[in-house]
């Protein structure tokens, strides 16, 4: 059999050995509902500092600098949430997702692995394989396989440069970040296009890799250009071609515009570094209040573009920081961390989960938030709901991986 | 790609096939056949021909220039090649680099460049409020730089001129011997600093220059000591602010450990994640390293602060480091950064780098074994390390691709281009790499930049390459040179083109494409 020009490019792109087995076998995945779009903060954000446990007297006395005021009234201190949490003020434009329900957080999730190597616990959380460092596609990319039975393109990711996550034997489309996706490129010249084919007759691979890689550009300029989004104020922000805090929600409008525009994308995927807060992370200004003031802009970009019964938004970090301040203004490596959920399924408004609070007793080796919630776990709640995927093919994306009932209620009934 | 890359494996074959019969041992055609790469087996190897000539080439410098490639020619064995400029290399490793002049302010002394940045934070500060700063100065023409620097954007400037000698120095052989740029972009990035993060960035030059190219092919152990008393590493992973847990004095806030760097020194300099070491380690090598410290006026802008220091004994993998003399505190510092540079997982990983960056994506493990075998028998001596490589057959077997990064392909675009002191190709070959997601040091993490290519041959950053190589090369004095080099289908495509667009399809070729 002639080998399609997917499985060409595939084998140009994938260097190790991927699993190929049953992807196309499975039935089951007809008629995905929803979109799943993961925003991924790379470098281990605070999540103590977005959701902060301001009720818990710890907190304060974990963190004498770096904390945030009890809530005053004023801008300068928590916003509540209830009487054991709150938003970071730099967050108030996610308040209203909140109180209208369609916002939720888990407050100690995140990978089994021990690990304190952002690269490593990246890669576990990108493969869906705690503690496996061995070659392996990205989960988005082998359940993009399983969305389309094997077929079309299901899967989105912003950066041209392929993240761990969406790599793999399934074809996933990438977007240049900021303006850069808005250039269609010399190859929208059907002559440079032919000559390029020319050029790449005896390498297949690099052939349909320029073909996809032309084609793809082409409809995403055109879908951008015909919107007339972009203003310069988001262009200066993104223009230098790094994913940067700043720059992710103009990347949010990009994904939200051009999956809005083609339905058969049902997966997106978002990243941003940036979040690695050793030293001076500031308070209720500063640093990471900056970074947090652009992820809310970011989260309501993608709420504007997410809102479909079935949309799920997803916000996630490789691990968590240390519950107490170093001797540097800033927090170390931890271990559990906050994730997000956003959408109309999403039974918001609240938080989920087990949360045990701050004493020293509590803390994973007495200095970092525990993981009470595996994060293939949460995935998994949201694949269910989202796609429509019985347990039985969540475990072809998550080998391994355990159902968790305590998160049973983190979606409507 | 094929044709060109195809290596024969005949004679050592023969040769061993032959020393079989010879022997007549039950043993021998099981076992090397088995296993037909091993290092020994293939001592005398002398691989001929276009294909070795171009990965030759192509792998130990970034490219063909036209003299280059004279000069590979003349000489006529890639290997005997290939090792020559490992010579150079090393040989101009041990020279102060050639700047050009208006670059050269990357390798003043370092107490000029605190000197340097100090002055711009007093011109910021003596700028009326209100006032825009960009606004005072003309902005300056990124890669034309002034003799006499403007103040205000001092640690601007001396980013820019790093970038600069970066793509001087990988484009131009009059400036840097070709290996040597190579060797120092592998360690640069093996130890990474950001150069935008704001105290790094007057010094990222220099440490660029006295730390990864100085002792590119030296003992490694005498490299990790230098990033780790480097102002850049020491800002970079906030080496500077780790101190001893002391409680608050009046006025000033409390301080105490950082662990950023004592982890990144263990999981990336040296063991790499899965070497032996535990959290504890982390804590270990934190309080073995604290009163590590910048130096605005010592020559090695480095300085070891005993009162600032954990007193006490310390373990690190159960190794004891000795504290006993309190004045020899900095010692136990070296002392653990010795011991983590020559530790077995650390010739392991070190070996593997080097093999994924020169070699391919996925080394073979008897490649890497016999590179970390001399790695700990001449306590890593890299050039030692280097030399077992380019003499196994796994360098030279056409089966081991590799795909350029975008900065390799810029840096071979100017080459191919012979674009020397052209600093307008320098800019597009710089934003090339920025858009393309490899911005010339500007990897914000410490893990460096990924080689490989599942990271960058995607669909949609191949047509980004493909659009820089047309523009680039457009009108570009052809090339015929390399066209011994090109399979007849690269060259069919090519010879339909107009003389003055060839270039870029040679640029964009297959074998330009990966090397």
């Amino acid at each position: 059999m002639k080998p399609s020009r997917r499985q060409v490019i595939l084998q140009t792109l994938s260097m190790g050995a991927f699993p190929l087995v049953g992807l196309n076998a499975i039935a089951d995945v007809a008629n995905p509902r929803g979109r799943v779009v993961l925003v991924f903060l790379r470098g281990a954000y605070d999540g103590l500092s977005m959701l902060v446990p301001y009720g818990d007297a710890h907190y304060a006395q974990l963190r004498p600098n770096i904390s945030i005021a009890k809530p005053n009234g004023t801008k300068a201190s928590v916003l509540p949430l209830d009487d054991t949490f709150g938003l970071h003020p730099a967050c108030a434009a996610l308040l209203p997702l909140w109180q209208q329900g369609i916002l939720a957080a888990i407050p100690c999730a995140g990978s089994p692995d021990r690990t304190r190597s952002h690269f490593d616990a990246q890669y576990h959380w990108e493969t869906g394989k705690p503690g496996l460092s061995s070659p392996s596609a990205g989960w988005l990319n082998v359940l993009s396989g399983l969305v389309g039975q094997g077929t079309g393109l299901h899967a989105m990711g912003v950066g041209e440069r392929s993240p761990r996550i969406l790599s793999g034997p399934s074809p996933v489309q990438l977007v240049g970040n900021g303006v850069l996706a808005t250039r269609a490129g010399t190859l929208a010249e059907v002559k440079t296009r032919e000559a390029m084919q020319q050029l790449y007759a005896a390498d297949s691979k690099l052939g349909s890799a320029m073909m996809e890689g032309a084609a793809n550009r082409m409809s995403t300029a055109a879908m951008l250009k015909s919107s007339n989004m972009t203003s310069s104020n988001e262009q200066q922000a993104a223009n230098n071609g790094a994913s940067s805090a700043q720059g992710l929600a103009l990347d949010a409008k990009h994904l939200g515009m051009l999956m809005s525009q083609n339905k058969d994308l049902r997966l997106g995927f978002l990243s941003s570094g940036g979040w690695d807060t050793h030293i001076n992370q500031g308070n209720v200004t500063g640093l990471l209040a900056n970074n947090l003031t652009s992820l809310a802009n970011t989260l309501r970009q993608l709420r504007s573009a997410f809102n479909e019964p079935d949309d799920v938004v997803l916000v996630a970090s490789e691990f968590g920081r240390t519950c107490a301040e170093n001797g540097t203004r800033g927090t170390d490596h931890g271990h559990g961390n906050v994730m997000w959920l956003m959408g109309n399924a999403v039974q918001g408004g609240q938080w989920h989960g087990r949360w045990d609070g701050l004493s020293h007793d509590k803390l994973n080796e007495g200095r970092d938030l525990p993981v009470h919630h595996d994060f293939r776990a949460v995935f998994a709640q949201a694949l269910s709901r989202s796609l429509g995927l019985p347990q039985g093919v969540i475990a072809k994306v998550f080998p391994g991986y355990r159902w968790d009932s305590a998160l049973d209620g983190l979606f409507k009934a | 790609m094929k044709q060109l890359t195809s290596f024969k494996f005949m004679k050592p074959l023969r040769l061993l096939f032959e020393t079989c019969l010879l022997l007549s041992l039950w043993g021998c055609a099981q076992a090397p056949f088995s296993n037909p790469r091993s290092a020994s087996f293939f001592d005398g190897l002398d691989p001929q021909g276009p294909a070795a000539e171009w990965r030759a080439i192509n792998r130990l410098s970034y490219g063909p220039t036209p003299e280059l490639l004279a000069n590979m020619q003349s000489v006529g064995r890639p290997k005997v090649w290939a090792l020559q400029q490992l010579d150079a290399a090393r040989q101009a490793s041990l020279q102060p680099p050639q700047l050009p002049a208006d670059m050269a302010s990357i390798n003043d002394g370092l107490p000029a460049i605190f000197d340097g940045a100090r002055k711009e934070r007093e011109a910021r500060a003596a700028v009326p409020a209100g006032t825009r700063i960009n606004d005072l100065v003309a902005n300056e023409k990124r890669f034309n730089f002034q003799a006499q620097v403007e103040p205000l954007y001092y640690n601007r400037t001396q980013v820019n001129k790093a970038v600069a000698w970066r793509l001087a120095s990988c484009s131009n052989d009059a400036i840097e011997q070709p290996l040597l740029a190579r060797m120092t972009e592998f360690w640069f990035n093996h130890f990474n600093v950001y150069q935008l993060k704001g105290t790094v960035r007057p010094f990222a030059g220099h440490y660029a220059i006295n730390v990864a190219r100085a002792h590119a092919l030296g003992k490694f152990e005498d490299l990790v000591l230098a990033s780790a008393k480097h102002p850049a590493m020491l800002y970079y992973l906030d080496q500077w602010l780790s101190v001893s847990p002391q409680p608050a004095r009046a006025g000033q806030s409390p301080r105490g450990l950082n662990e950023n760097y004592a982890r990144e020194l263990m999981e990336l300099h040296t063991l790499g994640v899965h070497g032996g070491y535990t959290q504890d380690d982390v804590r270990e090598l934190a309080r073995v390293l604290t009163g590590w410290t910048v130096s605005a006026r010592s020559p090695e802008g480095f300085q070891f602060v005993m009162r600032q220091h954990a007193s006490g004994p310390k373990v690190i993998m159960g190794q004891s480091i000795s504290s006993s003399v309190q004045s020899l505190g900095v010692k136990e510092g070296e002392q653990a950064i010795r011991f983590l540079a020559n530790h077995p997982a650390t010739a392991q990983r070190i070996s593997r780098r080097l093999a994924e960056y020169f070699v391919s994506d996925d080394p073979p493990q008897v490649l890497i074994d016999s590179m970390a075998t001399v790695f700990l028998a001449s306590s890593g001596d890299i050039y030692q390390v280097m030399k077992v490589m380019l003499n196994h057959a796994a360098f030279w077997d056409s089966a081991n691709k590799l795909y350029r990064t975008p900065f390799d392909f810029a840096c071979a675009s100017l080459r191919v281009l012979n674009a020397g002191e052209d600093r307008s190709k320098w800019l597009q070959a710089f934003a090339y790499s920025a858009v393309a997601g490899q911005g010339i040091q500007n990897w914000q993490t410490p893990d460096g930049y990924a080689f490989n290519a599942t990271t960058w041959l995607t669909p949609e950053a191949l047509t980004r390459r493909i659009d820089f190589a047309l523009n680039v090369a457009r009108n570009g004095t052809e090339r015929k040179d390399l066209y011994a080099y090109l399979s007849r289908s690269t060259l069919h495509a090519i010879a339909q083109q107009a003389p003055a667009q060839r270039m870029g399809f040679v640029l964009g070729s297959a074998e330009l494409v990966f090397k």
